[in-house]
């Protein structure tokens, strides 16, 4: 068989941004001294970890060709509530913690159930619900952070087990979970079939349905954590958490080959997306541009980036006919 | 010399060479059927003659000039596609004439008016009975055929005019429509490539013919000089025996599936019995109401009254998960919109209703899906590089022997085919003739719905007709005369029955 340089790319989409990450990871490492310092690796870790949870969450509804603009915000109320729950009502907090979860989960179920009963589209209804939900957080807080959240839990957010931070392996776990379920099981082929196309899906029997309702459930559950861990890691209820966690996840899932109108993609792809984008972050700060400017370098690169790809893969597709 | 000419054409992708030293002449006024099965390279061809491919060897002359060194010879040629490639939601007068620059209405502002007055001659011209100012989505299916076909004909540099399966979606009458049109541009010195997998109409409209198989000229000439037997043979390369019936040979048993009186949408009042071991046939015009009351029965549509009942037990409509669970399954006609994942693998694709025997506690086995889908390439003579081959790379006869290989397995109790050999070729055809033939006998409810009354008279055991959302008779295909069959389907008949 004839090997083509590039073949490996076309039979695996992950390897081309795996590729990107190990290159970027080690420009960074030759650039600058600070990078490979366990310190800041640990500091790339724990921020990857939390935009990693609802990259997750959102690259799971981007491969049905849903999208879910209210993750952040569900991160965010189910972060103070869980902080409302133990420090105001004295619940256990890792009750409160769980209670929190169920909310996001309740909080995607109430989006699934509109978008899939009404037939709504995703991404103009989520504008709505967040808006919505994030309203929901400034009353009950009134702006004002939740202090004194329980040593106890703050483990979560700022531990460290063998040197790596707790929240980055809860969210290992969490891919690991997703990916066995999209991969191995047969409820994560038909979320495939049916972001390929759900007429076809419907079609064949699946329950079309009830599969967009669970993944909007799960993902709403997944923001909630993500959320209640950021409060472990704050040691505070902020009501602004979530707030930079709408744009990145999906960049990071269109970056690892998670395509915006579904059934192609993976969340690990989309992880290793959202590793190229906290990489290039940390190399900006390393390098001490001014904070006024990275905006518009992490911007660029992100455009680079999928520029890059897109055309690699139109390079690759006329290789193959 | 011939107006458009190629001399030994060759394209090679990785693997594969689609296209091997073909020589083709074209001339003006003059229909050339060009020929072969799914594959044969007819598709690569035409995306060289159009420019949107480039040839590994050989040339391309328009009127004795290379167009790769002048890429305006391009411009005499034009295409249009089998699948319908219009704006819905955009006028038929502004369908007609987009992009605006090229047809002489561009500028800052488009003047609607003198665009629909533009328009009303083309419609005219093209015998399109829609006005200019409907939204496409809402014009017949025919006149979007022919609306394609009016707004390559815009191009006032157009000499050459590929016509790929103009017809497979149109019904007799409609595909008259078509070739009067046809005609009309042969009059005015074009000339028109013809690309068709219905032989009859190959015969009606055709003047020469070229046929590709696996890439290479293997035929040309003038179609009056050869036989339909040896232009079928010409493409698949060996005998077919055409004339060859796929009925049943079982006798006919109980009734499998009872439909009593169901009503939907646009159909009214439909009762019938699928009977072990026969193949009922359901023919009518397009828009009759077959696809409606199928996909009603399997729940893919909602019924408003009326009842079915399997094998004596009532069925749950309204819900194609229980259709599947309880074994009935639906083949659509439209493959694209229904049947294929496109991104998905072959092997995903055809996998996906095997997942009940290929998962574990485990998740799904790697080998297990593997072997599985491996059984049914071979068992369906499915072509294709690899398993791992995206679908949509698939040509349409394969995709569609994987489309039916992957409802087997799911050893389903009524299975209703509906337009099963649209786009495919005949050895294709035939290859799906003998799967409904030994599913019937092995006693599956087999149902076809199609619009070509030669398939029924092949297949079916009993063809039923539909005229308007309505059942107009009930034919044994074996004493069926054509007459009487077309006179049901145009509701002639059926009236003069009721009456």
């Amino acid at each position: 068989m004839k090997t083509e340089p590039l073949s490996i790319l076309v039979r695996n989409p992950l390897a081309g941004v795996f590729v990107a990450l190990t290159v970027i990871f080690a420009l960074s490492a030759l650039l600058s001294p600070y990078f490979l310092t366990p310190y800041n690796l640990s500091v790339i870790a724990r921020g990857l970890a939390f935009v990693g949870l609802i990259t997750i969450a959102q690259s799971m509804l981007m491969v049905l060709g849903e999208l879910d603009l209210s993750l952040g915000v569900i991160g965010g109320l189910c972060g103070v509530i869980s902080g409302i729950l133990m420090v105001k009502l004295g619940i256990e907090p890792y009750s409160a913690m769980l209670l929190a979860v169920l909310l996001g989960a309740c909080l995607g179920l109430f989006n699934g159930l509109l978008v899939t009963t009404l037939r709504l589209h995703s991404l103009v209804l989520t504008i709505g619900t967040a808006g919505i939900f994030g309203g929901a957080n400034l009353v009950l807080t009134r702006g004002v952070a939740i202090t004194g959240i329980p040593k106890e839990v703050q483990f979560l957010g700022r531990g460290d087990v063998l040197g790596v931070p707790v929240p980055f392996l809860i969210m290992l776990a969490a891919l690991a979970v997703a990916t066995f379920v999209m991969v191995k099981t047969p409820f994560g082929r038909y979320m495939y079939a049916i972001g390929n196309n759900q007429a076809g899906a419907r079609m064949l029997g699946i329950r079309v349905d009830r599969i967009r309702l669970l993944v909007f459930v799960a993902a709403g559950a997944i923001a909630g954590l993500a959320g209640v861990l950021m409060v472990a890691r704050l040691g505070t209820a902020q009501p602004s958490i979530g707030d930079t966690w709408v744009l990145a996840p999906i960049a990071a899932s269109v970056i690892g080959g998670v395509a915006t109108t579904g059934g192609v993609g993976s969340p690990i792809g989309a992880i290793f997306g959202a590793g190229i984008i906290a990489v290039i972050e940390n190399i900006i700060v390393l390098f001490g541009v001014s904070p006024y400017w990275q905006g518009i370098v992490s911007g660029a690169i992100v455009v680079l980036a999928i520029s890059f790809d897109a055309i690699s893969r139109r390079y690759l597709r006329r290789e193959n006919g | 010399m011939a107006y458009l000419e190629t001399h030994g054409l060759g394209r090679d992708f990785p693997g594969v060479t689609a296209l091997d030293g073909v020589d083709l002449k074209i001339e003006l006024g003059r229909t050339h059927i060009l020929a072969g099965e799914n594959g044969a390279g007819k598709s690569t061809l035409v995306k060289i003659l159009t420019g949107t491919d480039q040839a590994s060897r050989g040339r391309v002359l328009v009127d004795g000039r290379d167009p790769a060194e002048d890429p305006t010879l391009y411009k005499n040629i034009a295409y249009v596609p089998q699948e319908l490639n219009l704006f819905p939601q955009m006028s038929v007068a502004e369908n007609l004439f987009m992009p605006f620059s090229r047809t002489g209405h561009g500028g800052a502002l488009v003047d609607r008016k003198a665009l629909v007055e533009e328009a009303r001659t083309y419609l005219d011209r093209f015998g399109i009975e829609a006005d200019p100012r409907a939204l496409v989505a809402h014009i017949s299916v025919s006149d979007q055929q022919l609306l394609q076909i009016a707004r390559a004909c815009t191009n006032a540099e157009m000499k050459v005019l590929i016509l790929d399966e103009p017809t497979s979606s149109l019904t007799r009458v409609e595909v008259e429509r078509v070739f009067k049109v046809i005609r009309a541009l042969l009059d005015r010195d074009h000339a028109i490539v013809f690309i068709s997998h219905k032989m009859e109409e190959v015969f009606e409209i055709g003047d020469d013919y070229t046929v590709l198989r696996n890439g290479e000229k293997v035929d040309s000439g003038r179609i009056a000089d050869i036989t339909e037997a040896d232009l079928i043979r010409a493409m698949s390369g060996r005998d077919l025996s055409f004339e060859e019936h796929f009925r049943p040979e079982t006798t006919v048993g109980e009734a499998i599936m009872e439909v009593r009186g169901l009503t939907g949408a646009r159909f009214e009042d439909i009762s019938f019995d699928l009977r072990k071991g026969e193949i009922l046939g359901f023919a009518g015009l397009v828009g009759a109401g077959r696809s409606e009351v199928m996909q009603t029965i399997f729940g893919f549509q909602k019924a408003k009254a009326g009842s079915v009942t399997v094998a004596g037990k009532p069925w749950a409509l309204n819900d194609t998960s229980r259709s599947v669970a309880g074994g009935m399954l639906y083949l659509s006609e439209e493959r694209k919109h229904h049947g294929i994942f496109p991104l998905l693998s072959l092997r995903e694709n055809i996998g996906i209703s095997l997942l009940s025997l290929t998962t574990g506690p485990l998740g799904i086995s790697d080998r297990k899906e593997r072997g599985a889908v491996q059984e049914i390439i071979d068992a369906y003579g499915i072509r294709t590089a690899g398993m791992g081959k995206r679908i949509a790379e698939l040509s349409g006869g394969n995709q569609q022997k994987a489309i039916i290989g992957r409802a087997m397995a799911t050893r389903p109790r009524v299975l209703i085919f509906d337009e099963p050999t649209k786009g495919i070729d005949i050895r294709t055809k035939t290859e799906i003739y003998r799967i409904m033939k030994r599913l019937a006998e092995e006693g599956v409810g087999v149902i076809l719905v199609s619009s070509e009354l030669n398939e029924l008279k092949k297949c079916a055991s009993r063809i039923i007709t539909m005229h308007n959302g309505r059942i107009t008779g009930d034919f044994a295909a074996t004493d069926t005369n054509n007459e009487t069959l077309v006179g049901a389907i145009f509701g002639t008949e059926a009236k003069a029955d009721e009456n």
